[in-house]
């Protein structure tokens, strides 16, 4: 029996929580006059799309995930700001034991797949992956259905 | 200290923060979220198909926002003020 099992968490927040902040974002483009102004749909749509990615991780707990601190990460890169994040106590695990050798090497490909299709999933143990895709995958769903309930919301009767 | 052995040798690291146990917890709740595999919870998926359909479910998911982006970025343009902000407490309020 190990000893210390760390309980893995993989809640997510309520689906307001992922609503408000896509909200806001929105409402942050709005002002910024995108929906207004004669652009290229193709601008708007991309805006809009980095809204939804950005607000779904600030929602889901912001530089706790490893996964969301990718996206921000990276999305912050995109608008070359400067990103502070507060010191972790403890190291992440990233450079260390990338692969673990323990797992069998079909696996082992398929988490490769994973691995690109996840934020950060590059550097993760392939444990911590799974840990990180079950969340992931949980924010994108719900981010999902709040941006459906928005269409539904604005198409016309 | 358990002397459980699997098939495949355990390595002794210290590093190593999940466990065997965890991992198959994982894999199964990864099965139950994935809405191909929910159906076939009785039979025992292998682990590498639910790393496969984890794969194509995050796909499709992506590909949603897309999809969904686009209409938002028509309907946005579009829908004057008002109706709007009638359609986004409308789906507050809509669960």
């Amino acid at each position: 029996m190990a000893s210390a099992d760390k309980p893995i968490n993989t809640d997510v927040p309520e689906k307001d929580v992922f609503t408000l902040h896509f909200l806001q974002s929105l409402s942050n483009l709005r002002r910024q006059n995108t929906f207004n102004s004669p652009e290229k749909t193709n601008d708007r749509v991309k805006k809009i799309k980095k809204a939804a990615y950005v607000s779904m991780a600030r929602a889901a707990g912001g530089t706790n995930r490893l996964w969301s601190r990718a996206l921000l990460r990276r999305a912050a890169k995109e608008n070359s700001k400067v990103v502070r994040f507060p010191r972790r106590k403890k190291r992440v695990t990233c450079l260390r034991r990338r692969r673990s050798n323990r797992r069998d090497p079909v696996e082992e490909e398929e988490a490769e797949r994973l691995r690109n299709l996840v934020p950060g999933g590059g550097g993760m143990e392939t444990s911590k992956l799974m840990e990180e895709t079950a969340h992931y995958i949980k924010c994108l769903s719900m981010q999902v259905k709040v941006m459906q309930c928005l269409v539904d919301g604005l198409a016309p009767k | 200290m358990s002397s459980r052995r699997s098939s495949r040798s355990r390595q002794s690291s210290g590093s190593s923060r999940i466990s065997d146990d965890q991992i198959s917890d994982l894999v199964t709740r990864l099965q139950h979220l994935i809405p191909e595999l929910r159906r076939r919870r009785s039979d025992k998926v292998s682990a590498s198909t639910v790393l496969q359909e984890t794969c194509n479910y995050i796909r499709n998911l992506h590909r949603e926002v897309d999809d969904l982006s686009d209409r938002l970025s028509e309907l946005l343009a579009t829908t004057d003020d008002n109706s709007a902000e009638a359609a986004i407490i409308r789906s507050l309020l809509n669960y």
